[in-house]
């Protein structure tokens, strides 16, 4: 079996993500699965971050908290990574630092200025070279990464760095230091990519035939709009940033009435800004995507760090009472289903569908085993005479025949106050109470749609950890390690929040007799939506709340120290 | 074509002898003479007593949220640049709370009619100064009267790059009418400040006191083609001076509007049609 992970350190500035990526790449293409998690500040230049490089021969989504090897750009961004370092591990720092402190590591000091050629500047790519000597990385399959990833800077970009890869290698190779390990090649075409959580989100959204979207730059929602625009010359779609948040969303919402799928990505404190927005596309039951990033809050909070507090929020935000829906993919595959599927969700249902994710899945890299694309529904038809449509015919479903304005020979209307089934303002009361119950049913058909809570093992469990989003790979691998040690332990993941899955949900935690959850907040927002939709209580609960990712050994621990898990 | 092919029959929900009757009106007479399609034209409007008047117009609408009509006039506009877009709001709805998009409406240009009802009061919520009510409007929140001047929507117009600032007066529809014709027109952002009065709330800027100011460009020497003339003259109105406000064309110069800059509104289909099983394949390839 094999788990080695490999920390990269370095400054804001000095190509950390670009070259996490290639290694990750390369690494893929070498035949293994990759999990790369970025820990990021909030700053351009300088700063002490570092992104952690898991690679294993079996599925993975979750850091394993230790660390074989660790390279750091600058001596001083060595210290905060020892205490992850196994017993024997190895430490590769340049020559000019103090000494490092006494410890079960084994250090190898290499001259990285020089190595990074011209001011350094390639620091990154000579890292790369090293990591490659001392995991027994082809080495062919990386220079390919790093060659196609300078290629638009130009061939003399390339020939630097191409030097630096090959100088890092020398330098490891040289030194005569034991390698950490022998990855080599074991596969080389099996069809598997990676990608951000970010890029799995836009590519779901290209999926399910969005195009248009938008969005005013906040991490970590940016991420999704950048890759729509990077690919919007092939795909057509319009990509735009507003002056604001409330631009945004009343762009799309234009957008979507007139014809374009449309989908605005943003962050807690731009959704909250987009609240009338999603309030009016209830109202007019105009399909809209909302992609928004969860981060450690209230207000501007801890900007680039992650966390999974919006969830109550995301249930209920918007005045007045609409049906949607809310998506929290778990990984990078679920997050293109969930952008795939909200795309498909908000055209045959007419109404906003939400997908939650935070930084730690937006960022992270994920190795997927292929993407699926699906055609859509074909939307109900409008066939009715002349001049005798109504946008908001009542319907048991909710849904009423939706027709796109200059492509039909009927007006359209659409409007923000209570209206007739034709769309025009009222202040009828048999209206009103007709309308809202046509806008509500929609909840219905949309929770026959949204994905069951996953079982795993599937199998009884004496204690359930349930829990939602980006850590479901850290619950998932916590309980194969309690499992290991003989707890009767399992968990219940849920890819989609609302309508809440009730039935399934209780079905399948009605068998353990302890439900506990594990989430990324101070208050159990998660526990608290189970007992609202099922009465049934959850807890204790194992949370994190730090701006930092909840990690397998965090979950295991809060697990046995609860008690609950034996 | 008549304008009353454009006007929906029946009642409106404005006072009797409220400017928007004669705006309405107007509007509905420059569509017939732009001898448009029903059917390709959109009119989307904000909250306030201008925010009803597509429900009085046969076209199709979008009544959305306060502040936001020129957000959601973009969207539609980029989502399908065939269609013919105006947008309708009040002094509150463009000048207060979407002040923010005015802005950027008139550095994008988009190919968007823009009308501004200004009264300088908001009528819906009973007569509160407006952006545009002088110093000195005294209303329920300011019982000793406002102390900020008025807000100036041609000037930031020229100020931010507009192509198109006129500025009409509900009193004189002809002259109004004509100005609505040119916006549309104009390939680019087309901006109509319309001056009205508000007989509940607006005691200040009634009939006769707009009648003893207003003067017409169009009789006057002014160049539209030169925004250093049409600076002058947009000063001369909201100030100090208040003896002369002049209306017409201010302002008509060519630049190339906002949707022309986006490749994919080419040649896009509407609808989740759009999406090409093969273009996303290759976007997957290029990852891998």
């Amino acid at each position: 079996m094999t788990d080695l992970t490999v920390v990269l350190a370095g400054q804001a500035g000095q190509g950390l993500q670009a070259a996490t990526r290639q290694l990750a790449r390369a690494i893929v293409r070498s035949g293994y699965r990759v999990f790369a998690s970025a820990d990021v500040m909030s700053r351009i230049r300088g700063g002490d971050n570092s992104n952690r490089v898991r690679v294993t021969d079996f599925p993975v989504g979750a850091d394993s908290g230790r660390a074989e090897l660790l390279v750091a750009f600058e001596p001083g961004l060595v210290q905060r990574h020892l205490g992850t370092l196994v017993p024997g591990g190895l430490v590769v720092v340049g020559d000019d630092g103090p000494e490092l402190p006494g410890g079960e590591y084994r250090v190898l000091r290499v001259p990285f200025k020089r190595l990074g050629g011209r001011n350094g500047r390639m620091v990154n790519t000579a890292a790369l070279g090293l990591v490659a000597a001392l995991c027994g990385i082809d080495r062919a399959a990386l220079l390919a990464q790093v060659c196609s990833g300078y290629e638009h800077k130009g061939e003399e970009v390339v020939r630097l760095n191409t030097a630096a890869l090959e100088g890092g290698y020398r330098a490891a190779s040289d030194s005569g230091v034991e390698p950490v390990a022998t990855l080599g090649s074991p596969e080389t075409d099996n069809g598997r990519l990676l990608v951000s959580g970010a890029e799995a989100l836009a590519l779901g959204a290209v999926a399910g035939g969005i195009a248009f979207a938008c969005g005013y730059p906040m991490s970590p929602g940016t991420a999704v709009l950048e890759a729509l625009a990077g690919w919007s010359s092939r795909t057509r779609m319009v990509v735009e940033q507003p002056e604001d948040e409330l631009a945004a969303v009343n762009l799309a919402l234009g957008a979507a009435f007139a014809g374009r799928p449309a989908l605005v990505t943003t962050a807690g404190g731009g959704l909250s800004l987009m609240n009338e927005g999603l309030s009016l596309a209830g109202m007019t039951e105009t399909p809209l995507v909302v992609m928004s990033g969860m981060r450690p809050g209230p207000a501007t909070g801890l900007a680039t760090r992650t966390a999974q507090a919006d969830l109550l929020f995301a249930t209920s935000c918007g005045h007045g009472e609409f049906a949607r829906a809310v998506l929290c993919p778990g990984d990078a595959t679920q997050a293109f289903a969930a952008g795939r599927d909200a795309a498909l969700l908000v055209e045959e249902f007419q109404t906003p569908v939400l997908v939650l994710f935070d930084q730690f899945l937006a960022d992270g890299l994920w190795t997927v085993d292929g993407l699926e694309f699906r055609e859509a529904q074909a939307a109900s038809r409008w066939q009715g005479s002349p001049g005798s449509y109504r946008r908001y015919e009542p319907s048991d479903s909710g849904v009423s025949p939706r027709i796109l304005p200059g492509t039909r020979g009927e007006l359209v209307y659409a409007d923000s106050d209570e209206h007739t089934a034709e769309g025009h303002i009222t202040e009828s009361a048999e209206v009103r109470v007709e309308q809202s119950g046509k806008r509500l049913r929609k909840l219905v058909g949309l929770a026959g749609r949204i994905p069951v809570p996953e079982r795993y093992p599937d199998r009884d469990a004496r204690t359930l950890v349930a829990c939602f989003g980006s850590t479901r790979w850290a619950v998932r691998e916590a309980v194969d390690r309690l499992r290991a040690q003989g707890q009767d332990i399992g968990m219940l993941h849920l890819p989609g929040a609302w309508p809440f899955p009730a039935e399934p949900f209780r079905q399948l935690a009605r068998a353990g007799r302890r439900l506990v959850t594990a989430e990324g907040n101070l208050t159990g927002q998660l526990a608290a939506l189970i007992r609202q939709e099922t009465g049934m209580r959850a807890g204790p609960v194992v949370r994190r709340y730090d701006g930092r990712p909840l990690t397998v050994a965090g979950v295991e621990e809060g697990l046995a120290s609860d008690g609950t898990g034996s | 074509m008549t304008r009353d092919d454009w006007l929906v029959e029946g009642g409106r929900a404005w006072c009797p002898g409220c400017g928007n009757h004669r705006v309405l009106g107007a509007l509905a007479e420059a569509l017939a003479r732009l001898g448009l399609d029903h059917r390709q034209v959109v009119v989307v409007s904000g909250i306030g007593q201008a925010g009803k008047m597509p429900h009085y117009l046969k076209v199709n609408f979008l009544h959305g949220l306060h502040g936001r009509t020129l957000a959601m006039a973009l969207g539609v506009k980029l989502a399908n640049p065939q269609l013919t877009v105006i947008a309708v709001g009040g002094d509150g709805d463009l000048y207060g709370e979407g002040g923010n998009h005015l802005v950027h409406a008139f550095r994008r240009n988009p190919d968007i009619c823009c009308l501004a009802h200004n009264n300088g009061v908001y009528g819906l919520t009973r007569g509160q100064a407006s952006p545009t009510a002088g110093s000195g409007f005294r209303d329920g929140i300011h019982p000793g009267g406002t102390f900020v001047p008025a807000f100036n929507p041609l000037a930031a117009g020229i100020a931010c790059d507009g192509t198109f600032l006129a500025r009409g007066f509900a009193g004189a529809e002809e002259q109004l009418a004509g100005l609505v014709v040119e916006a549309v027109r104009h390939p680019g952002f087309g901006f109509v400040d319309i001056l009205q009065p508000c007989v509940s709330y607006n005691r200040v800027n009634t009939s006769k006191w707009y009648a003893d100011r207003l003067y017409d460009l169009a009789v006057e020497e002014h160049d539209p083609a030169d925004p250093r003339q049409a600076m002058a003259r947009v000063l001369e109105w909201p100030g100090a001076q208040d003896r002369r406000i002049p209306t017409g064309v201010f302002l008509r110069v060519r630049r190339e509007p906002y949707e022309r800059g986006f490749a994919a509104l080419g040649k896009g289909a509407l609808g989740r049609g759009a999406v090409d099983p093969d273009r996303f394949l290759e976007t997957v390839e290029e990852l891998r």
